[in-house]
């Protein structure tokens, strides 16, 4: 399908936004998220890998929102945490303030390797540790970086939809 | 008679105490002005029961015509006032000595300060009352410069007090002066008659000439210059007194030259008066609210007040020019309540930032915050004065502003075109300063007592002494009772106006207020309930909800590691939407100043930003005076070159000039 522009012809595609089918099963406890999950994303010192796919996920081709997920400005807003890359010294303190900053319940899904185990860049002089060293997590997401649809599998567990 | 003289004697008494005893003479002075304003109160008391004024004169103690004592209904309801401001005030004091205002030059100046201001409503000659007129400046004077040595602005203040205050007297001693030229005798018994006889002319000038005097002292916008400065700087008791009681003075005096010396006058002294209001009311409200001083912001407010005064009482004497007898008598009452509301709220008011002062040694609110917690009793003291100031029921100064509203509506249906024009430039001045007022006292109470504390000196407030607590609280219950009954005291100044307006008032007491011929009715017991009740209904429902859960954390910052108290909302930043509104009336100066890094011009080292927005007033009109005295000040200096001939012969020529003119 083309249309006229500005005197000559640009492709216009059809929507492109990916089928997923099904959503595994849903993470213990989420009902009382009530399908609707706010998500507070932070940088604990990643390598910006995982951010441009979660930027992916929630862009029109995987679309996270149709599952009920959204991305917040403020952990106040926030039912999920979001963290990707390894846990650095100078991240340590703002990661532990965004958390005690949201209200309950709350999740924390680690994305990406870095988070899961500090992948490539564990030992590394400014790193501390794994999200899970820092925090509780509820959900992981591997790869580096993980796959757009394998994070909007993982929101889908929690917003169960 | 005798207990007001005994109550002089015992103020004679209690400044020569403050004068020269040691270390207990603050609570002697404290005692013997006890005695001195129960004894006055009761003189007061009796004048105000029976009616009749209490006239006593003797020859000695005063050169030109002796001492004269006249105090009338009037006079009587302005020493009441004087005597419970004067109660709270030392009450207080007694506490505040321990660390200021304990010497023995504040302790005397004291003494006479509140002696002075109980003699002028009771004074009935010109000498008399210029003498107690002085005595009061004299010891309020002293009371400003207490902090001289320590600040150069007291220091300032002293002087603009001083000169303002003496510009003052000078028009009422040539208003007085004038209307007794042709005067038997100087008692304002026979000035009143001899005012009679004199041309329109004369008259007219007498007026404007006290009108200017006495305007200046109840801060009354232009002539107000003096009083953010004397009011802020003078100690938390002084202040109060100044606030509380001086101004009625200033009111007094208007009234007593205007209705009871002159006896009314034509209808345009009137609209002078209205207009020096509406004036006064508009810009005091406006400086309140975007100050961020806290005692200059009180004493704005005091303009304010006094500008409402002026317009009722100037409705007085508009209705009293055209033959509205009940609706004079209404607009006086209003009058005499707003400043009897005024001076219990305004004392309040300036007690409690006496101790915000004690208590952090800072009137910045943008330093201030957190004092509901470290001073509970104090901030609450705050609260209910600003409630009274903002004349939110259940509290005095709803009633005032009330009556107010109520004789502005009754006027506007019963006089010519002018006065309606001044009725309705009033009734747009009271709405708009009620809100500017209810800016000016929830940034007061919201930045000052609530958050953090935005200083070390603010975290380290505790509460003030107990005689400092007792004070402030004698004038919050007071404000409260008078809110709920003002039947406590409106008969009071009803007597006290009768005397001053014939005509009865249309009011009718007992618990309502309802006015007879006119409608317009209240209860304010019946809204103090409903008010109760709602607020208990809201507390049920607050309550009476499933608790959530919650959890205390740290207020969010993005993040950020170093969050300090000095980030929470600002004075200056609550005061900046209305100052952009009024930026052409107020005419801030702002100064930025961009420091770049020395690498690269693109990088900033440092950027200072200050604003301020002096008295626009002061900048307009009082700098280049002030420029011209001191030009005329440095040329005259080229007459006294230090010759003694050249003396002389200035003695010489005066003498001749003088015998020639006489000759």
């Amino acid at each position: 399908m083309t249309r006229r522009y500005l005197g000559g012809t640009l492709p216009v595609p059809h929507r492109v936004t990916e089928d997923l089918g099904p959503a595994d099963a849903p993470l213990e406890g989420v009902r009382d998220l009530r399908h609707s999950v706010q998500i507070r994303h932070v940088d604990a010192g990643s390598c910006n890998g995982c951010e441009i796919e979660l930027a992916n996920a929630f862009a029109p081709v995987y679309d996270a929102e149709r599952y009920g997920v959204r991305l917040v400005a403020s952990p106040r807003h926030a039912d999920a945490l979001v963290v990707s890359g390894p846990v650095t010294h100078n991240m340590a303190g703002p990661l532990a303030r965004t958390y005690e900053a949201m209200p309950e319940p709350r999740r924390v899904v680690a994305l990406g390797d870095c988070a899961r185990d500090c992948g490539v860049f564990a030992g590394g002089y400014g790193v501390a540790g794994s999200v899970s060293d820092a925090l509780p997590v509820d959900l992981v997401v591997p790869g580096c970086p993980p796959h757009p649809r394998d994070i909007v599998a993982a929101l889908r567990r929690l917003s169960d939809r | 008679m005798s207990w007001l003289v005994a109550s002089l004697v015992v103020g004679v008494v209690a400044v020569l105490a403050g004068a020269t005893l040691g270390r207990a003479r603050v609570p002697a002075v404290v005692a013997l002005l006890w005695v001195e304003a129960a004894l006055a109160a009761g003189a007061a008391g009796r004048v105000l029961a029976s009616g009749h004024p209490l006239v006593g004169a003797t020859t000695a103690l005063i050169p030109f015509g002796g001492a004269v004592i006249d105090l009338t209904a009037l006079g009587a309801l302005v020493v009441l006032v004087t005597v419970v401001v004067t109660l709270a005030a030392t009450l207080y004091w007694l506490g505040y000595a321990h660390h200021s205002m304990s010497s023995r030059s504040a302790t005397s100046a004291t003494a006479l300060f509140v002696g002075a201001m109980l003699a002028v409503p009771a004074a009935g000659s010109t000498a008399t009352f210029l003498l107690a007129w002085e005595l009061m400046a004299l010891g309020s004077l002293v009371l400003v410069a207490h902090d001289h040595a320590r600040s150069p602005s007291a220091r300032a203040a002293a002087l603009w007090y001083a000169a303002s205050t003496q510009g003052g007297a000078a028009a009422i001693l040539l208003a007085l002066v004038l209307l007794g030229a042709h005067a038997p005798s100087s008692t304002f018994a026979a000035l009143s008659v001899a005012a009679t006889h004199l041309s329109g002319a004369t008259r007219a000038l007498v007026f404007l000439l006290a009108l200017a005097g006495f305007a200046s002292k109840a801060g009354a916008v232009p002539l107000h210059v003096w009083l953010p400065r004397a009011h802020a700087e003078a100690p938390g008791p002084a202040s109060a007194l100044m606030s509380g009681a001086m101004v009625n003075l200033g009111i007094y005096g208007v009234a007593l030259v205007g209705l009871r010396l002159l006896g009314g006058g034509p209808a345009w002294w009137w609209l002078v008066v209205v207009a020096l209001g509406v004036v006064s009311a508009l810009y005091g409200a406006l400086y309140a609210a975007t100050t961020t001083d806290l005692k200059r912001l009180l004493a704005y407010s005091t303009s304010d007040n006094m500008g409402l005064v002026l317009i009722a009482l100037g409705l007085a004497g508009l209705a009293h020019a055209h033959h509205h007898p009940a609706l004079a008598a209404l607009a006086l009452v209003s009058a005499l309540t707003l400043l009897v509301n005024h001076a219990l709220f305004k004392g309040l008011l300036f007690l409690t930032a006496g101790s915000v002062v004690d208590a952090t040694g800072t009137r910045d609110l943008d330093r201030l915050g957190g004092l509901a917690r470290a001073t509970p009793v104090t901030a609450a003291l705050f609260l209910v004065g600003a409630g009274a100031v903002m004349a939110l029921p259940p509290l005095n100064g709803f009633i005032g502003e009330w009556l107010l509203f109520q004789s502005l509506a009754h006027a506007a249906s019963a006089a010519p075109a002018l006065v309606v024009a001044a009725v309705v430039a009033g009734v747009a001045a009271l709405a708009l300063t009620g809100g500017l007022s209810v800016v000016a006292f929830v940034k007061a109470a919201g930045i000052g007592l609530l958050g953090r504390a935005r200083s070390p000196e603010a975290g380290a407030a505790r509460e003030v002494s107990r005689p400092m607590r007792l004070g402030p609280g004698l004038l919050a219950a007071l404000c409260v009772v008078v809110g709920v009954v003002p039947g406590v005291v409106l008969p009071t100044i009803e007597r006290a106006g009768a005397g001053v307006v014939p005509g009865a008032t249309p009011l009718r007491g007992g618990v309502g207020l309802t006015l007879a011929h006119l409608n317009g009715a209240i209860d304010p017991v019946l809204i103090a309930s409903a008010l109760a009740v709602a607020l208990a209904i809201a507390v049920a429902l607050v309550r009476g909800r499933a608790p959530r859960a919650s959890r205390a954390a740290e207020p969010w910052g993005s993040g950020r590691l170093i969050q300090t108290p000095r980030m929470q909302y600002s004075a200056t930043a609550f005061a900046e939407p209305l100052g952009r509104v009024f930026d052409d009336v107020l005419r801030p100066e702002s100064d930025l100043e961009v420091t770049p890094a020395r690498e690269s011009r693109y990088y900033v080292e440092r950027v200072r930003y200050a604003t301020r927005a002096d008295d626009v007033v002061e900048r307009v009109a009082y700098r280049p005076l002030r420029a011209a005295l001191t030009w005329w000040g440095e040329r005259a200096r080229a007459l006294a070159n230090g010759s003694v001939h050249r003396y002389l012969a200035y003695g010489l020529v005066t003498l001749v000039v003088v015998l020639v003119v006489l000759a």
